[in-house]
């Protein structure tokens, strides 16, 4: 069979990719709100965290005078607690409503004025910071402006272990998602590849009709129309054998006639001057039977004719020996040596095109022997293959042609006999029937046809 | 010796019928498988050769209603279409040889002669071919009238071709025809009493080597 050189679309690749394309890009807007969400709400723990400590420093704050000058009530230790941190730098300032500071860190510069309470991203000796601005009324008359910033280590290190563990979760989820979807379209398909197995398997000379029984709906349409076309190539294939076999009969019947009576009249005729005619008249009929032969047998060996209808187990051995038994009377009449050297063989094939086959490919040996010659019919197996074989001693064919003789009517210049050149056609057609494997080479020595016929054995 | 032709096609019944008659037979020829039941059930023959493709019933219908009456004529099929089946059809429906159209006149010939030897010796227990005369029954051969001494086991090989004259017969099946007489034969035992019979029956009984095979005792008109 033969295959197409590019890979054919697949099902299943096509499943995969409609699947995992969008399964992969949904899995992944999943892991961007995944970190967006949980982000956000580190962020906002974080920063509820800053405002209490600004509320803490307000609680601390008591207007002294009138005048709004504020005591920043804040002992040392309430100081040290606030910034106490291992990982990160606390800031804190406040400052009065003309915007001096009252306490804390004057680097913490005030953002411009707005709501009461609000948060902010900043930096503080080259480190990026969050800030919370607070304002406050002390004693119900002094307004300040609270600042506590924080650098940023901590979240983000909270954040890229959330982060981490979300979108790992998520990676996994995603690869056993993808795992799950190859292994479901694998199973899914697996009846069209029994079905495309099914059909790889076939000889291309099988017309039986595939199995039903195990094709998937969808499918089965295809296989109804590929039976339908079995049908019709098996149903033209039987009648163009019955045309052959009525031709066979209406020529073969009266050429028997007249050359039988062609060889009477020879004989009857022996003094008289009519003989030499009648009996080029006897050869010349004898060639156009063997010419009508040669081409029935053609037309019944080629892949058009030829159905698996009655392959069936053929003895190459006994084939070789019934061959060299029915050529014996040839070879003896020019004066060729013919033998066998058959060894137990078996294949599946028709019985009928394998004895045309062997027949053409003997009588081809002695028509090329010279008389004195040798020719060696042979059967056997090597391996997996079974083999026919003729090997003759004769002048053998050139390198160069070895191709070209099978064509029909092909034959070597200055060929003796009298063949119609299709004796290595006919061999050619029915090999390929067969789905084996016709070589020609020289005999053993260099000398002389090899021709050989691989087989698959059976 | 009375051979009936069964044949519908005019010109190849005619030249059988010459043909058959110039060696000696007497030819009785219908057209179709009706007149040859009448024929075979009027007068007794020796061969009958039937044309497979006739009119109406055809010859191997012929060949099964024979075979299924006991009759024991030998057949010899003619065919013009080379399909297995009518091959093998021919054979398991009980026909004793088939020969595919077109044949040559001389080959029919040769081929009815062997069917008529073989099926007389079966009957008679007496086989003649050329010079040589084979008593089956007493194991004696002849040659030219003179008596041929021979051993068994030569006797047992030289039967065994005979009684397959004209067709080539293996080494196994000859090994087998003699291990009877004799529990270990080497594997060339059987090229020693070949060599031996040819020198014994000199030309009257040309045993032929037919290489990688066995032999095969070659047919003579007679």
């Amino acid at each position: 069979m033969t295959r197409p050189a590019e890979p054919a679309p697949s099902v299943s690749r096509r499943l995969l990719g409609l699947l995992l394309l969008p399964l992969a890009l949904l899995l992944g807007i999943g892991v961007f709100f995944d970190y967006v969400s949980g982000s956000a709400a580190i962020r906002a723990a974080y920063d509820r965290a800053l405002h209490e400590m600004a509320l803490a420093v307000a609680a601390h704050l008591r207007d002294a005078d009138a005048d709004g000058h504020i005591d920043a009530d804040l002992p040392p230790q309430a100081v040290a607690v606030l910034r106490a941190d291992s990982v990160d730098s606390i800031y804190f300032a406040v400052r009065a409503a003309d915007g001096h500071l009252v306490s804390g860190d004057e680097e913490l510069a005030p953002p411009a004025a707005g709501a009461r309470s609000e948060f902010g991203d900043g930096s503080l000796h080259g480190q990026p910071i969050r800030f919370v601005r607070h304002a406050a009324v002390i004693g119900g008359r002094t307004p300040v402006t609270i600042m506590i910033g924080e650098t940023t280590r901590k979240r983000s290190a909270a954040i890229r272990r959330i982060i981490t563990s979300v979108v790992l979760t998520d990676i996994v989820q995603l690869a056993g998602t993808l795992l799950l979807v190859w292994l479901g379209v694998r199973y899914g398909v697996r009846p069209l590849r029994a079905l495309g197995e099914q059909i790889a398997q076939r000889s291309a000379r099988d017309l039986a009709p595939l199995d039903r029984a195990q094709v998937p709906a969808e499918v089965r349409p295809l296989v109804h129309t590929l039976n339908a076309l079995f049908e019709t190539v098996r149903d033209s294939a039987r009648a163009q054998q019955q045309f052959l076999a009525d031709a066979a009969h209406q020529l073969r019947t009266p050429l028997t006639g007249i050359i039988a009576q062609l060889d009477l009249l020879a004989r009857e005729s022996g003094s008289n001057g009519l003989a030499p005619r009648l009996l080029a008249l006897h050869e010349s009929t004898r060639r156009l039977a063997h010419t009508a032969n040669q081409l029935l047998a053609l037309a019944r060996s080629e892949r058009s004719a030829t159905t698996h209808d009655d392959f069936a187990q053929v003895d190459l051995e006994a084939l070789a020996t019934d061959a060299v038994a029915q050529y014996l009377d040839r070879s003896l009449l020019a004066h060729i040596d013919l033998g066998a050297e058959a060894s137990p063989a078996r294949t599946l094939g028709s019985l009928w095109l394998l004895r045309e086959l062997l027949g053409n490919l003997v009588d081809n040996a002695l028509a090329y022997t010279p008389a004195g010659g040798r020719v060696t019919v042979r059967s056997g197996t090597e391996g997996a293959l079974a083999f026919l074989e003729v090997e003759d001693d004769g002048p053998g064919i050139p390198a160069d042609q070895r191709m070209q003789v099978r064509e029909r009517f092909r034959r070597l210049p200055g060929s003796p006999g009298n063949g119609c050149g299709l004796g290595l056609a006919i061999v050619d057609e029915i090999a390929h029937a067969h789905d084996a494997r016709f070589v020609i080479t020289e005999g053993a020595d260099g000398r002389g046809t090899r021709a050989r016929i691989d087989f698959r054995a059976a | 010796m009375r051979v009936l032709v069964v044949e519908d096609d005019a010109l190849v019944a005619d030249a059988i019928r010459r043909g058959l008659g110039e060696a000696g037979y007497a030819v009785d020829h219908v057209d179709s498988a009706e007149r040859a039941g009448t024929a075979l059930g009027a007068e007794s023959f020796d061969l009958a050769v039937v044309d497979i493709g006739l009119p109406g019933a055809d010859g191997l219908a012929l060949l099964q209603r024979m075979r299924r009456s006991g009759t024991a004529v030998p057949v010899l099929i003619l065919t013009a279409r080379d399909a297995l089946a009518d091959r093998v059809n021919a054979l398991d429906l009980g026909a004793d040889d088939y020969l595919v159209k077109p044949f040559a006149l001389p080959e029919l010939v040769a081929r009815s002669r062997a069917l008529i030897r073989r099926s007389r010796s079966a009957a008679s227990a007496e086989l003649v071919i050329g010079t040589l005369r084979l008593d089956l029954a007493a194991r004696r051969a002849e040659v030219d009238g003179g008596a041929v001494s021979l051993t068994r086991r030569e006797w047992a090989v030289l039967e065994c071709l005979a009684l397959n004259i004209g067709r080539v017969v293996a080494k196994d099946r000859l090994l087998q025809a003699i291990a009877n007489w004799d529990e270990d034969i080497g594997a060339n035992a059987i090229e020693v009493y070949v060599s031996r019979l040819r020198t014994k029956l000199g030309g009257a009984a040309p045993i032929r080597t037919v290489r990688g095979l066995g032999y095969r005792l070659d047919d003579t008109p007679g």
